[in-house]
C-alpha cells in the first residue's frame, strides 16, 4: 500500500516537473505566432511562409494559424497565443475595428503584436503596423490602365469584399486617377468579394448588360482571373484586364498577353520585415522605427513579369 | 399510407380549387414571371437570347445541387456537404489533369483522358455521398450533423490537396492525351452551352425517377411517414443511402462544370452553395420536413434565384441589397407555401 502511495507521489512529482519544464520552455520567449487570413489565397500563404522562414532563421519557433477573416476566431487564436506565452504575434488582421480589443489584450498580457498588410483603427497598441501602400499601388495600376486604354473608353470595376478596408482604399486609388480623364466611363461597378467564381459569373452578366466595354479593372488578382475567364468564354480578346496583388497566376496571364497589369504588394518581404522588427524589439526593447510603416507597391507589366515569383521581385 | 404520401398530382382537391388556390399553387412560376418582367423593364439588354443563355448557365450550377438536395429533403434529410463536394471534386479533377495518377512503385505517372477524369471525379462525389449515407443509416447520426461534419472534412481535404492554392490552366497537354477539359464549361451544341444540355438531361431523369419509378414512390413514402414506409416493406436505409449518393453525384457534376468554366480549380469554390441549393428547393415548394416537393418546382425555384441575382447585377444593385432581397424572397415563398397548404386543407375538409 505504502509502495503504491510512494509510486503515486513520485509519478505526480514527475508529471508536475514535466509540466513546469514545458511551461518554462514556452516562456523562454522563443515562439512567434503568425496569424493570417485563409491560405486559400496564395498571397496570405506567402506571408505565412515568409514570416516562418525568417523566424526560423533568427532562431525562433514559429506557429502558423489562419483566422479565415472571422474576428471571433482571431480573438480565440490570440487568446491561445497569450496562453502559450508567445514572444510576439505577427498578424494580418480580420478587421480594422474588430481587431483593436484583441491586440490590446495581447499587449496587456505582455505579448507584442506586429501587424502586416492591414491596419487597425488605433495606434499605440501594436508595436508596428507595416502596410503596403495600397493607395499608391492602385494609382500605379490605374495610370497604366488608362494609358493602355488610350485615355478613353468604357470600363467595369470589380470591387473586393466591401467590408474590407483595402477594397475601399484600392477603389479610391483607381478612381482618383481614372476620374481625371473625362473620356473614361465606368459603366458598371460590382463587388465580387475577392472571389474568382463570383467574378466569373458577375462578369458574364455585366457583359450582357454592357457589351460595349474596353477594360476591366479589378481590386485583386483572383477576381481579375475570374473576369479574364468570362471574357475568354465570350470571345472578347479586345478587353483589357488589370488586377492587384501580383500573384503567380496573373503573372503567367500577363506573360501570355491575357492580362495587362497588376500591382505587386511585397507580401513576402513585408512578413519577413515584421519578424525582423519583432526580433529587434525583443532584444533591444524598441524597433527604432515609427509604428506605421508603409511599403510601396510595384507595377507589374509584360516588361518585368518574368522576374516575379511568389510575391517577390527577383533582381 | 395513401394519406401520408403526397404525390405531386394528388395535392389539388378536385373540383374545389378556387382561383386563389390555383394562383398559390403556381406561385413559384408566377414569381419567376414577375422577376423576368421586372428586369426586362429595369435592366438593359435583359431580354436577349444571349442573356437567357448566360442566366441559364449560371442557374445550371445551382440547379444540379438543388436536384440532388430535393431528393435528400424529400426523405426528410438535408445535405450540407454539397458545396464542399463542389470544391473537392474540382480539385480532384484539377489534380488529375495537371499531375495525373503517380504510381510511385512503378515510377510512372498515368494521365487519364478527359472522360476518365470526369468519371473519377463523379465517383469521388458519389463516394462522399455514400459516406454521408452510411453515417446516417448505420451510425444513426442526424443528417444535419453528419453532412455538417462532411462539409468540413471535404473542404479541408480540398485545401490539403494543393496547400490552399489554385490549380491553374487545366487545358491538358497533347503529349499526355488529356486535353479537352475546358470543353465541358465552354463547349456548345446548337449555340447552347453543354452545361444547360446536361441540366436538361439530369432534370428529366430526376423527374422521371421521382414520379414514375417505384424508387421515387419509396422516397416520398420515407419522407411522408418513415414508420409507415418501413411497415409497408420499404427498405428505408437503402432509400436514404441512395439519395445521399445521388446528392453527392449531382454536386460532383456542378464541381466539374465550375472548374471547367474557370479552367482552374480553387479549393474554396462552392462555399455557401449548399444554402442556395436548399433555397431553390424550398422556393420550389419542397417541404423541409420531407414527403412533399417536385423536381420541376426546384428547377423553377433555382431560376427565380438565378434571375434575381443576375438581374440585380445587371441593374448595378449593390451586393448588400442583393443579399437582403434574396432573403426576403425565400422567406416570402415559404409563407405563401404555408398559406396554400392551409387553404388546400380547408378546401379538402369542406
Amino acid at each position: 500500500m505504502s509502495l503504491r502511495n510512494t509510486l503515486r507521489t513520485v509519478s505526480l512529482g514527475l508529471l508536475a516537473g514535466i509540466a513546469l519544464t514545458a511551461s518554462a520552455l514556452a516562456a523562454d520567449g522563443k515562439l512567434i505566432v503568425i496569424i493570417t487570413p485563409s491560405h486559400d489565397n496564395p498571397f496570405f500563404k506567402q506571408e505565412a511562409v515568409g514570416a516562418q522562414a525568417k523566424a526560423k532563421e533568427l532562431g525562433y519557433e514559429a506557429a502558423i494559424y489562419s483566422h479565415d477573416d472571422d474576428a471571433n476566431k482571431q480573438n480565440d487564436l490570440i487568446d491561445s497565443a497569450i496562453a502559450q506565452k508567445a514572444a510576439a504575434i505577427i498578424l494580418d488582421n480580420a478587421g480594422a475595428d474588430a481587431t483593436v480589443a484583441a491586440v490590446q489584450k495581447a499587449k496587456d498580457a505582455g505579448v507584442p503584436s506586429f501587424l502586416i498588410d492591414r491596419e487597425i483603427n488605433a495606434t499605440g497598441i501594436a508595436v508596428a503596423q507595416i502596410v503596403s501602400n495600397n493607395y499608391q499601388g492602385a494609382t500605379l495600376v490605374a495610370e497604366s490602365f488608362v494609358e493602355a486604354m488610350g485615355e478613353k473608353g468604357n470600363f467595369v470595376e470589380l470591387v473586393g469584399k466591401e467590408s474590407d478596408t483595402n477594397a475601399g482604399v484600392r477603389s479610391k486609388g483607381f478612381h482618383d486617377v481614372i476620374d481625371q480623364y473625362p473620356d473614361m466611363k465606368m459603366v458598371a461597378q460590382q463587388s465580387a468579394n475577392w472571389s474568382q467564381t463570383e467574378a466569373f459569373s458577375k462578369m458574364e452578366s455585366i457583359l450582357q448588360a454592357n457589351p460595349d466595354i474596353q477594360g476591366v479593372i479589378s481590386g485583386n488578382d483572383t477576381m481579375a482571373m475570374g473576369a479574364m475567364a468570362a471574357l475568354e468564354a465570350a470571345g472578347r480578346k479586345d478587353v483589357l484586364v488589370a488586377g492587384f496583388d501580383g500573384s503567380n497566376d496573373v503573372r503567367d496571364a500577363i506573360i501570355a498577353g491575357k492580362i495587362h497589369a497588376t500591382g505587386l504588394q511585397p507580401a513576402f518581404r513585408q512578413a519577413q520585415y515584421a519578424v525582423e522588427l519583432a526580433d529587434k524589439y525583443l532584444k533591444e526593447g524598441s524597433t527604432g522605427q515609427p509604428e506605421k510603416i508603409s511599403m510601396d507597391c510595384v507595377l507589374i507589366t509584360k516588361e518585368n513579369a518574368a522576374k516575379l515569383d511568389n510575391f517577390a521581385l527577383k533582381d | 399510407m395513401t394519406n401520408t404520401v403526397a404525390t405531386p398530382a394528388a395535392e389539388a382537391p378536385k373540383g374545389q380549387s378556387t382561383l386563389l388556390l390555383l394562383l398559390l399553387k403556381l406561385r413559384t412560376f408566377i414569381a419567376l414571371i414577375a422577376v423576368v418582367v421586372f428586369f426586362s423593364l429595369m435592366a438593359p439588354n435583359f431580354v436577349t437570347v444571349a442573356n437567357a443563355v448566360i442566366v441559364s448557365k449560371h442557374v445550371a450550377i445551382n440547379a444540379f445541387l438543388a436536384i440532388g438536395m430535393t431528393f435528400v429533403i424529400l426523405t426528410g434529410g438535408i445535405d450540407l456537404s454539397v458545396g464542399a463536394i463542389v470544391g473537392l471534386v474540382g480539385m480532384v479533377a484539377g489534380a488529375l489533369v495537371l499531375y495525373g495518377i503517380p504510381l510511385e512503385m512503378f515510377g510512372v505517372v498515368i494521365y487519364p483522358n478527359v472522360w476518365e477524369v470526369i468519371g473519377i471525379a463523379l465517383l469521388v462525389g458519389t463516394f462522399v455521398g455514400l459516406i454521408n449515407g452510411l453515417l446516417i443509416t448505420r451510425m444513426q447520426v442526424a443528417p444535419f450533423i453528419a453532412t455538417l461534419g462532411m462539409l468540413y472534412v471535404a473542404r479541408g481535404t480540398a485545401l490539403l490537396m494543393s496547400g490552399g492554392s489554385t490549380f491553374p490552366n487545366l487545358i491538358g497537354k497533347p503529349e499526355f492525351g488529356n486535353q479537352g477539359f475546358p470543353t465541358l464549361g465552354s463547349g456548345t451544341i446548337l449555340g447552347i452551352p453543354l452545361s444547360i444540355w446536361l441540366l436538361l438531361v439530369v432534370a428529366c431523369i430526376a423527374a422521371y425517377v421521382a414520379t414514375k419509378t417505384p424508387f421515387g414512390r419509396q422516397i416520398y413514402a420515407v419522407g411522408g411517414n418513415e414508420r409507415a414506409a418501413t411497415l409497408s416493406g420499404v427498405s428505408v436505409n437503402r432509400v436514404k443511402l441512395a439519395v445521399y449518393m445521388i446528392s453527392g453525384f449531382c454536386a460532383a457534376i456542378a464541381g466539374l462544370v465550375v472548374a471547367s468554366q474557370l479552367v482552374a480549380s480553387h479549393p474554396a469554390s462552392g462555399e455557401t452553395f449548399e444554402m442556395n441549393a436548399i433555397a431553390a428547393a424550398v422556393l420550389g415548394g419542397t417541404s423541409l420536413s420531407g414527403g412533399r416537393g417536385t423536381i420541376g418546382g426546384t428547377i423553377v425555384g433555382a431560376f427565380v434565384i438565378g434571375v434575381l441575382s443576375d438581374g440585380l447585377v445587371m441593374m448595378g444593385v449593390s451586393e448588400f441589397w442583393q443579399m437582403v432581397i434574396k432573403g426576403v424572397v425565400i422567406v416570402g415563398a415559404v409563407i405563401l407555401d404555408q398559406m396554400q397548404r392551409r387553404i388546400a386543407r380547408n378546401a379538402r375538409l369542406g
